[in-house]
């Protein structure tokens, strides 16, 4: 078999017509809530001269999107997190402050939040990894900012024995699975 | 009331790495088979290189039978329980968890056998840590190697052989047990990486070899050679290089037309008659009750649901679970330590390492620490561990790498991600595990499924063996990365495994029917026409992957009620 009938044999595109028909998702959070989001995500992964931050990668509208489909039964203790974070004036905050506040949570210093303030972080962090690195299908890592930050080569369909030698990452592949590009090399 | 349907020779619950291999040899002797399967098929066009759908979020497409019932975790029997899974981490279909395995496909070693006889031989009843329950098997390696060499060639496995038949060969695995013959396929290929840290594991005079697996090498039985796009660890393979039994010896049964699968089933109770003898299987599809009435039952889900069908299965012989008069279902119960991801050792190097492509099983392994492989004199544990090295990295994990000391986030965070997500890489540690009288299922007495069935509870302990012996293995580990270059390498302490891809126990298989649950053929002592496939039947667990030896085990007890025919379904001898 060869690379070519490999692929072939790997049309993507039915999922991919799935995801463009799917409807946008209704309001999750409050303005308030999303504002928050947005502030606390751009803190975790800031735009800065190593490429745009997690705001312009669209992480807000992937934890968006997951709250309203997959995560919904988890939402009610997300919003009681953030609504912590809101109550202790977090978006008013300097950037410098914000950055204390956030590691102030990771070391466990804050409270206010259940089961705790680290726990809550990590929720957080693991979400803003997930839109920053994930498949731009699921409205994050727009541009695919992420894998480019990370240097990523990008997912495809087969591998050859030269791309995996130890060298330097090989030219990325720039394609979503959950789009339309994935099959069009 | 159930639909009464019409009866068949043999009902066989689940159809995945275990019951989707027992279905081959039943269907080929001409019995009249019901594969009854709570998944259902799958399409390899659906299997995409996502890693929110296949790793974060647990292919949310598929049935979710698992994820309704994930197991609850204590860490003794009095203790908290602790946070609940969201994700079970073993999925259902027709071929089960092997659609997304890392397909490892390991014989145990001699050893693992008759752990109990051989550790008191060589280091004295000491050896046998207080507590464990440990029983040499019913069966020794030899027994089981036939039965090995038909599935490795009946599901395909790549691999090089270290023993034929005593001839030995530096380039396979030196320790492992003769075998009568060399893999079906060569192994998987080697890449820049493995090639570095096998050069250093030879540097430090050890035995490094590329480990078995069932993905095709190279064309195989009609299907191509694995791809090695990246994608393999609970994903499914879009080329079906990946030797699941869905597209292995499922399709080969049904080509007998004497299996039927009953796909979207989920089986609720195992039924007895007034003899007490298994009288056939009760399950949901579609939301009608069904009663498959069978000579002869297989219980082939996995460890958890196994024990829980069992304990649910309660009639007036067996008021206390099915099988369970002896009180053993549960017990022997133990989930493997293995000592991997963000949780075992984790090392950085300054050098790209490209080990974002390929399958965890294309990697470099060594057995100089595992088992009895080594002396033990003085270390203060019984067992080891094998040391295993892989490519795939999704870019999700990568991202969420061990940060040395360095910020978590923030400008400094994104700097250091970017230089070293593809710098560093994990290892994965398997190590021998033994049972203890502590360690068990059971039901749990306030979470419910949505059929208002309690979840299956595990409680497990802290062992100081198997801490020990995990330590030990992380030394080693550290030793190896550093050898082959890691600037920086971490060592994370193990904590006891809760909801494990390798559980074993619950249904141990022994001659002593106070002790064990089934025989050496895989059946119930209690319920002769009741048999039990999968690593619930395993008294210890090796230090490498189950899958192999669960298949050898299924086609075993499948072969032996076959052959068995009268005996076992009509109760006449």
């Amino acid at each position: 078999m060869s690379r070519r009938t490999v692929l072939a044999g790997a049309p993507l595109v039915q999922i991919a017509a799935l995801a463009s028909a799917a409807p946008i998702a209704p309001a999750v959070f409050t303005p308030a809530q999303m504002q928050l989001i947005e502030a606390v995500t751009e803190r975790l992964i800031p735009a800065d001269e190593l490429g745009p931050g997690a705001r312009e990668a669209g992480v807000p509208v992937y934890l968006e999107r997951s709250f309203a489909g997959p995560l919904s039964a988890d939402r009610g203790v997300f919003s009681a997190g953030l609504d912590a974070m809101e109550a202790a004036g977090f978006t008013k905050l300097s950037t410098a402050l914000q950055n204390d506040f956030l590691a102030a949570m990771e070391r466990n210093e804050v409270s206010g939040f259940r089961p705790d303030s680290r726990a809550f972080f990590i929720r957080l962090r693991q979400l803003t990894l997930e839109g920053m690195f994930g498949d731009p299908g699921y409205g994050g890592n727009q541009n695919y900012a992420g894998w480019d930050l990370i240097r990523y080569p990008g997912p495809r369909m087969a591998v050859s024995a030269e791309d995996q030698r130890l060298r330097e990452p090989i030219k990325p592949l720039r394609v979503s699975a959950r789009k339309k590009t994935m099959g069009a090399r | 009331m159930a639909i009464l349907l019409k009866p068949v020779d043999v009902a066989v619950i689940g159809l995945g790495g275990a019951g989707g291999v027992a279905v081959l040899p039943l269907a080929q002797a001409g019995l009249k088979i019901a594969g009854i399967e709570a998944g259902t098929w799958l399409d390899p066009h659906s299997f995409r290189p996502d890693e929110i759908n296949n790793n974060v979020r647990g292919w949310p497409d598929s049935v979710q039978k698992a994820n309704r019932e994930v197991p609850t975790v204590r860490n003794s029997v009095n203790g908290p329980v602790l946070p609940r899974a969201a994700v079970h981490p073993m999925m259902n279909a027709v071929g089960g968890s092997t659609l997304h395995y890392w397909a490892q496909s390991w014989r145990l070693n001699p050893w693992d056998f008759a752990a109990r006889t051989r550790a008191v031989a060589r280091y004295g009843k000491s050896a046998i840590p207080v507590g464990s329950t440990l029983e040499d098997w019913p069966l020794t390696y030899d027994e089981l190697e036939p039965f090995y060499d038909t599935v490795e060639h009946a599901i395909g496995v790549s691999g090089k052989a270290g023993n034929i038949r005593g001839k030995i060969d530096p380039l396979g695995n030196v320790y492992e047990g003769a075998r009568g013959r060399e893999y079906p396929m060569p192994p998987l290929r080697s890449t820049g990486f493995t090639e570095l840290m096998g050069e250093a594991a030879r540097g430090l005079g050890w035995k490094p070899f590329r480990p078995p697996a069932a993905i095709n090498s190279e064309e195989h039985d009609g299907r191509p050679g694995c791809v090695y796009h990246g994608y393999c660890s609970r994903g499914g393979c879009h080329v079906q290089a990946k030797n699941s039994t869905a597209v292995t010896t499922i399709p080969a049964a049904l080509k007998t037309k004497n299996l039927t699968v009953f796909d979207r089933a989920q089986v609720m109770r195992i039924e007895v008659d007034a003899k007490g003898r298994a009288s056939g299987v009760t399950y949901l599809r579609g939301g009608k009750a069904y009663f498959q009435p069978a000579a002869t039952v297989l219980l082939g889900s996995y460890t958890y649901e196994n024990s829980r069908l069992l304990l649910l299965s309660k009639s007036k012989a067996f008021p206390k679970g099915l099988s369970n008069n002896g009180g053993q279902v549960g017990r022997h119960y133990f989930g493997h330590w293995v000592a991997a991801g963000n949780g075992g050792v984790i090392a950085l190097f300054p050098f790209d390492l490209n080990v974002w492509y390929g399958t965890p099983a294309q990697g470099m392994v060594l057995d100089d620490w595992a088992d009895d492989n080594y002396d033990h004199a003085g270390l203060g544990f019984m067992g080891g561990t094998n040391l295993h090295v892989y490519n795939e990295m999704h870019p999700i994990q990568a991202a969420g790498m061990e940060t040395f000391g360095e910020p978590a986030f923030g400008s400094r965070w994104k700097s250091f991600v970017h230089q070293n997500a593809g710098r560093w890489n994990t290892s994965h540690l398997q190590t021998s595990t033994f049972p203890y009288e502590d360690n068990f299922l059971d039901l749990d007495d306030t979470v419910r499924d949505p059929f208002g069935d309690p979840v299956c509870r595990i409680t497990s302990l802290p062992r100081e063996n198997e801490g020990r012996a995990v330590d030990f293995a992380q030394r080693k580990m550290e030793q190896w990365y550093r050898a082959a270059g890691a600037i920086k390498v971490v060592r994370r302490p193990m904590n006891p495994p809760g909801v494990s891809t390798h559980a074993y126990g619950g249904t141990r298989m022994g001659d002593n029917a106070e002790t064990n649950v089934v025989n050496r053929w895989g059946f119930s002592h209690e319920v002769p026409n009741l048999g039990v496939l999968g690593a619930s039947v395993m008294g210890t667990s090796g230090a490498r992957n189950p899958t192999l030896t669960v298949q050898a085990l299924a086609w075993r007890t499948a072969e032996h009620l076959a052959k068995n025919w009268k005996a076992i379904a009509l109760g006449s001898v």
